[in-house]
């Protein structure tokens, strides 16, 4: 049996030390919405030869009236190069104009066989109506989730199993957070799916151990464990589970990232990395925090009501 | 005792049987059961258009926001893009088209298409030398009616028009001089309707009739209302993807996918042996099914799609985790085989459908609240989390009850366990 709650105060401090970490890093890098939020224009077209960037910049200013920043990017393994256009300001882009944009740079640039790869326009009105959207449904699975597990666990006080698990949630979903932040990955509709798919697995993994607890709890009438005594057994007997369902989603989510990444498909890439640091968190936060935290709730209760 | 040690055989069949039809599909006779090498793949895989409309300077009414629909729908018709979605937005008065590019289209001007899909719609009806006699804006009203004769028995179906006093002047001065000729109808330059002149038509009511269907002329009377709208819609919210970009992404997932089925089979095996072996069947399963749940109503498969199903197969297992630990520790226990397993499946029941429910729940809100390739997201993690109940658990007990009939197959140390002798020395 190994001691988690004993424990618990290394495992508090070291989460708040990475939730630091991650709030010194919002102040270094900022918070990045994708224009998917807060609405924009980015055109990308694909070339050969070499393009000024610069040129290419005051084309676009001129044609539209707007001015652009442009890079030029290169996948790692086609050798294909990219002419990334992306527009100042929140505004859209209309299709006219778009087309003018075209015309002068297929004009401007006639010997690198420009073409068209990928553009993502977005009205800001549309981006905040997503964003919106996309915070409720966050708020909406966090709710319909901790009543769940209120109902199941009714019989060992589900309310404390509920809001241990939020906090567990919580936490989770501020390590997602705090990966977009750091590695500078925009906000988009991808930290909603990252941040929804961990809130669904990870409270997986506190179901399983309040289940095992709730089992033991039943068949403690005759031994009498303390329940700090009881919820160590009952994590520790689940451990190798916890650990091993948490590997198979980690190894599969690493795959996923590991060749998104080796391919340069950024927009599986911008979700894949946030959802393996938010299973790792999933596992811990449920061991580490949510057990020890509802020992926490049931000793102070036992003080009172003694 | 032979029934149940054939179970397992039957199982694994069937299992092969649906992996086989969710793989390479299904033909029989002239109806198929398209499989993967039929999926309908979104337009980030296959390369094409999303572009949200809204009108300019107008605030129209939900009938004219259908009829722009079926402007656009005319116009994709036109060009042989049929695979396409429109949804409207009555509440923000906008329409959002999704369409992939076409297979044989390699010069294709996106932008352009963005454009003329949003244009007014120019409604003419014209003679046979192609001179324009009555316009859109001169049409008040068209409208499907069922077409009866004095005894008001149905002669098939018809469009009747109503036009506006100038429109009334100018198609009686048209049908006048057309009598016995086409009076074409085209919306751009499309022919939409060529009926033969049989009088003059003065009094500002006109019908085309000979339609077969009430469809048929709901279809038309559409058109021709459409013709008639004053305003035009413009897309300033839009992306395209080149068909080139996406079947890049598409390749580098499949093969994600098959390593992830690999590596987690091996893990499986490796810890767990008898049941792992079980497992890697069940998630075989799975997979299957969830290819099946895509391809056979052929719902549109994403790039966040094809990572959600990556993703089910990591998670898939957990059942199949939950119960081998819970059997391994039961035999430990000092239960016999059997009854390590049916309490293993028993006790590990409620964990297994709790955690399922709350991916249920998550999977579903990002089918509400997504967009198109969250869409994709939310139902394959969906599909994967229902199938692993059949998949993890019920198939999975099917075929661990009946291997565990095999008396070569009834060590403890298949299923993962300390030995019978391991024991008796910790004894």
């Amino acid at each position: 049996m190994i001691h988690f709650y004993e424990k618990r105060k290394l495992f508090f401090v070291c989460s708040l030390l990475i939730f630091l970490v991650g709030i010194v890093f919002i102040f270094i890098n900022g918070i990045q919405l994708d224009i998917e939020f807060k609405g924009g224009s980015i055109l990308k077209y694909q070339f050969t030869g070499d393009i000024d960037v610069e040129a290419a910049a005051d084309t676009a200013e001129e044609t539209l009236g707007r001015s652009a920043n442009c890079q030029i990017s290169t996948s790692t393994d086609t050798d294909v190069k990219s002419l990334v256009i992306n527009l100042a300001g929140n505004e859209g882009l209309s299709s006219q104009e778009q087309e003018n944009l075209d015309a002068a740079l297929k004009a401007q640039f006639s010997d690198n066989q420009l073409e068209l790869s990928e553009t993502s326009i977005v009205e800001p009105f549309i981006g905040k109506q997503f964003l919106r959207n996309g915070i409720f449904a966050i708020i909406l699975s966090f709710m319909l989730i901790i009543l769940y597990v209120w109902y199941s666990f009714r019989k060992i006080g589900g309310l404390s199993a509920g809001i241990m698990s939020l906090a567990a949630l919580l936490h989770d979903c501020l390590i997602v957070f705090f990966v977009f932040v750091i590695f500078k990955i925009p906000f988009d509709e991808n930290y909603i799916a990252a941040t929804l798919t961990i809130i669904g697995f990870s409270v997986n993994d506190t179901i399983v151990i309040f289940d095992r607890i709730r089992e033991n709890m039943a068949d403690n009438r005759k031994e009498k464990l303390p329940i700090d005594q009881l919820v160590n057994k009952s994590i520790s007997q689940s451990l190798t589970r916890s650990i091993n369902t948490n590997a198979a989603v980690f190894i599969s989510v690493l795959i996923v990232c590991i060749f998104s990444w080796l391919n340069g498909i950024s927009s599986i890439l911008a979700f894949a990395l946030p959802m393996t640091f938010g299973v790792i968190s999933g596992c811990y936060s449920t061991i580490c925090i949510a057990g020890p935290l509802w020992v926490m709730w049931k000793k102070r209760k036992e003080v009172k009501t003694a | 005792m032979t029934k149940q040690k054939f179970t397992f055989f039957i199982v694994l069949i069937i299992i092969g049987l649906i992996a086989f039809i969710a793989f390479f599909g299904l033909k029989i006779g002239g109806s198929e059961l398209p499989g993967a090498n039929k999926m309908r793949y979104g337009i980030d895989i296959r390369g094409g258009i999303e572009a949200l409309y809204s009108p300019v300077d107008y605030n129209p009414n939900d009938a004219e926001l259908e009829s722009a629909r079926k402007i656009m729908e005319t116009r994709l018709d036109n060009n042989n893009i049929t695979d396409r979605e429109i949804t409207i937005d009555k509440k923000n008065k906008t329409i959002l088209i999704r369409f992939p590019w076409k297979s044989d289209e390699t010069e294709f001007n996106a932008q352009e298409a963005i454009s003329e899909l949003g244009e007014t719609a120019s409604l003419t009806f014209k003679d046979p030398d192609g001179s324009t006699l009555v316009e859109g804006r001169d049409v008040k009203t068209a409208r499907a009616v069922q077409n009866k004769d004095s005894n008001g028995i149905s002669s098939g179906y018809a469009v009747e028009l109503t036009f506006n006093s100038e429109g009334t002047e100018k198609f009686a001065e048209a049908t006048r001089a057309l009598i016995g000729q086409n009076l074409t109808i085209y919306m751009d330059e499309i022919i939409i309707s060529n009926p033969v002149v049989q009088q003059e038509i003065a009094g500002g009511n006109a019908i085309i009739s000979g339609l077969e269907t009430m469809e048929e002329a709901s279809d038309l009377a559409a058109k021709i209302n459409a013709g008639a709208l004053p305003f035009s819609m413009t897309s300033s919210n839009n992306s395209t993807i080149s068909p080139t970009l996406g079947q890049n992404a598409l390749k580098v997932m499949v093969q994600a996918a098959i390593t992830a089925f690999i590596v987690v089979c091996l893990f499986m095996l490796f810890y767990y042996r008898l049941p792992g072996c079980v497992a890697c069947i069940a998630l075989t399963l799975q997979v299957s099914g969830q290819l099946l749940a895509l391809s056979l109503p052929q719902f549109t498969l994403t790039l966040p799609g094809i990572a959600a199903i990556v993703l089910s197969i990591g998670m898939g297992v957990d059942a199949n985790v939950i119960i081998s630990e819970r059997i391994k520790e039961e035999i430990n226990n000092g239960r016999s085989l059997k009854g390590a397993i049916k309490q293993g499946f028993h006790r590990a029941f409620s964990s297994v459908f709790d955690g399922n429910i709350t991916v249920i729940i998550v999977a579903v809100i990002l089918m509400i609240f997504g967009s198109g390739s969250i869409l994709s997201f939310g139902y394959s993690l969906l599909t994967g989390v229902i199938l692993n109940f059949a998949a993890g658990v019920l198939a999975t007990r099917l075929m661990i009850k009946s291997l565990s009939s095999y008396k070569a197959l009834q060590n403890p140390v298949f299923y993962g366990a300390k030995s019978t002798r391991q024991k008796e020395e910790l004894a």
